[in-house]
């Protein structure tokens, strides 16, 4: 007996000697409060997985609150692994407890939030008189029946970067590169003069893929959410990313698997690849990861898949949206607008994060056209270009689905045609036999 | 003639065995070394067996015991107190119902015992949700608690403890019995303290478990300033946190507690381990 | 003699005021449900209750706002090839690290037991160590030792072989040996010890008259020790059984929730990623529930073929 007293009273000890760590006080580094912290102040919580998310929320509180001196916040926000905070989100709206007020929500995820009643408040009434001035198609991937409920970081613009050096020493001028043909005829001048790659493709993430579908006006699903994986667009698509790798050897899988891998970012550093297809806000990761390429890499539209087609592709994106748990819709709606609608917060998407902000208006104020160390990376002209492809941007369609057509490409697809040199045709009729016998309804 | 034999035997086999401790310890000493190398060189090329001496060094270290990592301190400050809670706990429990299916011949004794064999066998992931849900109703998320109940009385712990029980010798009960002894007495003054070796074995097993827990915790842990230390470690790791410095001296040092706390009760360990202990 | 009469005094007083809770501590009868209470309780509460609720919603589609019974129809969305691979997966998982985690730690016990084995504690000790890092902490270690970089140890090591570099984490043969062998890695010590401890209790006559008879020492290994074990081989054997087939972890660290090819999916793996990652719980349920069919028949079909539940 004596002996499990004495168990119980090492626990308190332990205990307390476990909060001696933290006694200080500190602001836990993955959570953040900003404001006003004088007791009056509504508390809201805010949920994400990007910890540069958090950026714009701090700025968009400090203005909220000098207009607001009779309504002050203060944003307490979370970062949480990718997984687990939709995970968390998910458990939280579906038992109807426990959700934060404001959360991210990435677009492949997006859609499975939306099936039974979403659980999130209209934001209407601030996105709807924004239209004439921003790319509209990117609050559609949000909205349900008319009601739009999240707002996106980004255009997504899909651009080709091209490492200038590799080009250069392969002999190809970048600006002669118009469509996909052209691409692939460089690409083997690339190989043949270099000892670099042209391209690499991504087997476990779907950005690239993506765009070069959606850039012909194809999608996973039709307007109506119907399934159209395996159609004869997306069917050929996958083929010439085969024939890249296997017929024309001028590209091989990336290196850890995706664009967003460390093994990637070393490759690419050290000249691994000639050029990358990804979207505008992938040039944070140039400036964080692959700083020896700084004044190398220049940024050109997509090669087209003919003539006068499409030259980007909207792509990527995160919703942020207002939970209905929320005890303070009004304020919680109206800090997401200042931190993601605003005019303050679409120059603070370009100045802080690099991204290519929805709204036009701000194209041109003096706050984006300032140097940046992005402008610094990659020339001065990027507005220009993105100016140019806007209206080259099409809608993409998440369904409840979306999440298991991306598993489905990211796990046998892929791996099936691109790693594997499988018939690209089998691997998309049967990926689509699965998310169908998997659907639902 | 003999004895030589004996020899040469004896010694390929420590030499054998000096191979399979290479190996068996090869991760862990990896480990060590490279939380002295750059993270983003390891993240990059792996670990490699050219190292490069200039590249070594004690940031990770540095970064580790500097204010920005407090929240690493504090991942390490919830593990702490959660194992030692459980430990607690789940020893305290387990070992009474394992005395008693052992020890008493009571109606329902082997349904329950079938019914402690039926719980090892369910793998606790299916019953996440609805568990879940239940912490949720009853205001638990995102408190030690939460992590803790469902493991409170652990099934293997029931079956070990059972197990170790058999071997007590019955008549001790008897002979306390006619001294009087009520039935709990018996069973924390007399039985408890011969199933000392149990008890040891059996903390370090539910320590290491509730130690190196992940999926539950993960499920049930909201806010950072509450994860435990796998579920912060395995934030380190996702693309979008950009702290592998953290990574790799972190987890060399998450070895450290359950090292104590072998060694701690090593010495009744293996005879712990001893089904049906107490030889005759 | 003092003692024996304290005793009894205190006895006579009970007597004479048998309250409720005294004739409870006394009574053989009722201490028993008192000891095992707290595993009833945790019965019902933590474990029937959810059961029943996962079994109920396996019947369901459970929507925010929208639960609705659709008879079988999960059940029926199983027969997949996603699920087969899973199932696939597990199977192949299960049946290695049986093998691997019974035979190995088995001859490794025998051998620690063996007086021909030098600095025998030294060497219990090393092998256990790696039961003390975490599977997260033991995947780090392993993604780092078999990168994909043709320089990361694991490739160096096949490089001076004289044998091509591979990409572990992309082939099913090889992610298979990843997984199995983290596992195996890990597990090994902790059964080394269940065995250890299990041949202290060997007694020594046994061995002592094998060697009257004029036995080998494998002789004596398969009609001696073998024997002995058996009780310690069931139980290290259902153990591993159990948590082959409710490994998550052991993938989870190499490709966290989906693998190329789903090479690293097993069933678990699919509850996590069908039930909470696409937000399908009635579908996540069924498989549970069949993981917990499977899992049970096996076990019994164990149990019976060794005869387990013929002693006690």
């Amino acid at each position: 007996m004596n002996r499990i007293y004495l168990g119980l009273a090492i626990i308190p000890a332990l205990v307390l000697a476990a909060c001696g760590g933290d006694g200080e006080e500190e602001d836990p580094e993955d959570t953040e409060v900003f404001g006003t912290d004088d007791g009056e102040a509504t508390e809201l919580t805010y949920w994400t997985f990007q910890q540069l998310h958090i950026d714009l929320f701090e700025s968009a509180v400090d203005r909220w609150n000098e207009e607001n001196p009779d309504d002050q916040v203060t944003l307490v926000a979370e970062v949480f692994p990718y997984d687990q905070m939709h995970n968390n989100l998910r458990l939280a709206l579906q038992s109807g407890e426990g959700a934060p007020d404001i959360a991210d929500i990435e677009i492949s995820e997006f859609g499975t939030f939306l099936e039974g009643e979403p659980q999130f408040e209209s934001m209407n009434e601030y996105v709807e008189p924004i239209f004439d001035d921003a790319v509209e198609e990117r609050f559609e991937i949000y909205a349900q029946d008319g009601e739009y409920y999240g707002t996106p970081y980004h255009i997504g613009a899909t651009v080709m970067y091209y490492n200038t050096e590799i080009m250069d020493e392969a002999g190809v001028d970048i600006d002669s590169i118009e469509t996909w043909d052209d691409y692939v005829e460089a690409g083997q001048q690339v190989v043949n003069n270099t000892d670099s790659m042209m391209a690499t493709v991504e087997t476990e993430d779907d950005f690239g893929y993506w765009a070069m579908v959606s850039q012909q006006g194809s999608d996973f699903f039709d307007e109506n959410g119907d399934l159209t994986l395996d159609n004869g667009i997306n069917i050929s698509t996958l083929q010439f990313l085969q024939d890249m790798v296997y017929e024309h050897e001028i590209a091989e899988p990336a290196p850890g698997g995706e664009h967003h891998a460390e093994e990637f970012y070393g490759y690419m550093n050290d000249g691994g690849a000639a050029s990358v297809l990804m979207p505008m806000w992938y040039m944070g990761r140039f400036t964080d990861y692959m700083e020896d390429l700084e004044g190398k890499i220049e940024i050109r539209p997509m090669p087209t898949w003919e003539e006068g087609g499409n030259r980007t592709a909207g792509m990527g994106g995160t919703g942020t949206v207002v939970t209905n748990q929320t005890e303070n819709p009004e304020l919680a709606k109206g800090l997401m607008s200042e931190a993601k609608i605003s005019e303050e917060a679409n120059i603070a998407l370009w100045t802080d994060l690099g991204f290519d902000p929805p709204r036009y208006s701000v194209w041109d104020s003096e706050e984006v056209l300032e140097d940046n160390q992005f402008y610094q990376f990659f020339g001065d002209d990027i507005f220009d270009l993105l100016a140019e492809l806007t209206d080259e941007v099409e809608a993409l369609n998440v369904t409840p689905d979306t999440a298991s057509v991306a598993n489905e490409l990211n796990t046998n697809v892929f791996n099936e045609a691109i790693r594997n040199e499988g018939d690209p045709e089998r691997a998309l009729n049967d990926a689509a036999e699965a998310v169908r016998s998997g659907a639902t309804d | 003639m003999i004895l030589r034999k004996r020899k040469m035997w004896s010694a390929i086999i420590t030499a054998g065995f000096v191979v399979i401790t290479i190996i068996a310890l090869f991760p862990i000493v990896s480990l060590l070394v490279a939380s002295f190398q750059p993270a983003s060189v390891l993240m990059r090329d792996g670990l490699t067996f050219l190292i490069n001496p200039a590249e070594l060094n004690l940031d990770s270290y540095v970064a580790i015991f500097s204010e920005e990592a407090s929240q690493y301190w504090s991942w390490y400050g919830n593990s702490l107190a959660i194992s030692a809670i459980l430990i607690v706990l789940s020893l305290f429990f387990s070992s009474m119902v394992g005395y008693a299916l052992s020890m008493y011949n009571f109606k329902g004794g082997k349904l329950i015992f079938v019914l402690v064999l039926f719980t090892l066998m369910i793998p606790f992931e299916i019953l996440m949700l609805p568990l879940y849900q239940l912490m949720n109703d009853l205001n638990l998320m995102n408190t030690y608690m939460a992590v803790i109940l469902p493991m409170i009385v652990a099934p293997i712990a029931v079956f070990f403890f059972r197990q170790y029980a058999l071997g007590l010798p019955k008549d001790l009960m008897e002979s306390a019995r006619m001294d009087g002894c009520s039935e709990f007495g018996i069973f924390f003054r007399i039985m408890a303290p011969l199933m000392v070796p149990s008890f040891a074995a059996m903390a370090i097993l539910q320590g290491l478990m509730s130690w190196n827990n992940f999926l539950w915790p993960l499920v049930v842990l909201r806010s950072s300033d509450m994860f435990t230390l796998p579920v912060g470690l395995a934030t380190l790791l996702t693309p979008y946190g950009n702290n592998y410095e953290l990574l790799f001296a972190g987890s060399l040092l998450t070895v450290v507690p359950i090292v104590i706390l072998f060694l701690f009760f090593q010495r009744f360990f293996i005879s712990g381990l001893t089904v049906g202990g107490v030889k005759g | 003699m003092e003692k024996t009469t304290e005793i009894k005094t205190k006895q006579d007083r009970l007597y004479t005021k048998p309250s409720l809770w005294s004739k409870i501590k006394t009574s053989k009868r009722i201490a028993p449900y008192v000891f095992v209470s707290p595993f009833i309780i945790s019965f019902l509460v933590l474990f029937l209750y959810p059961m029943i609720q996962a079994f109920i919603m396996s019947f369901q589609s459970i929507l925010p706002g929208q639960v609705t019974f659709v008879g079988l129809s999960n059940y029926e969305r199983l027969l997949t090839p996603n699920f087969y691979t899973a199932l696939q997966n597990t199977t192949i998982y299960v049946i290695l690290t049986v093998i691997i985690l019974v035979v190995i730690p088995l001859i490794l016990a025998t051998f620690l037991n063996s007086r021909l084995l030098k600095f025998r504690n030294l060497f219990r000790a090393s092998l256990f160590l790696p039961a003390l890092t975490s599977v997260i902490v033991a995947g780090v270690i392993f993604r780092m030792i078999f990168a994909e970089s043709d320089a990361a140890v694991a490739n160096a090591t096949l490089e001076f072989f004289g044998f091509e570099p591979l990409e572990w984490r992309y082939g099913s043969v090889t992610a298979m040996f990843l997984m199995v062998t983290l596992a195996s890695w890990r597990w090994m010590g902790v059964n080394v010890l269940y065995f250890l401890a299990a041949l202290q209790n060997v007694s020594e006559e046994l061995y002592e008259a094998a060697d009257i008879d004029g036995a080998t020492a494998i002789q004596k290994f398969f009609y001696v020790t073998l024997p002995s074990l058996k009780p310690v081989i069931i139980f290290v054997s259902t153990i591993s059984i159990i948590n082959g087939f409710r490994m998550f972890e052991e993938s989870f660290v190499f490709w966290e929730t989906s693998s190329p090819g789903n090479i690293g999916l097993t069933i678990v793996g699919y509850i996590y990623q069908e039930g909470i990652s696409q937000n399908d719980l009635g579908f996540g349920a069924a498989i549970g529930v069949v993981l917990l069919l499977i899992i049970f028949i096996i076990t019994i079909l164990q149990l019976k073929f060794v005869g387990a539940f013929k002693d006690d």
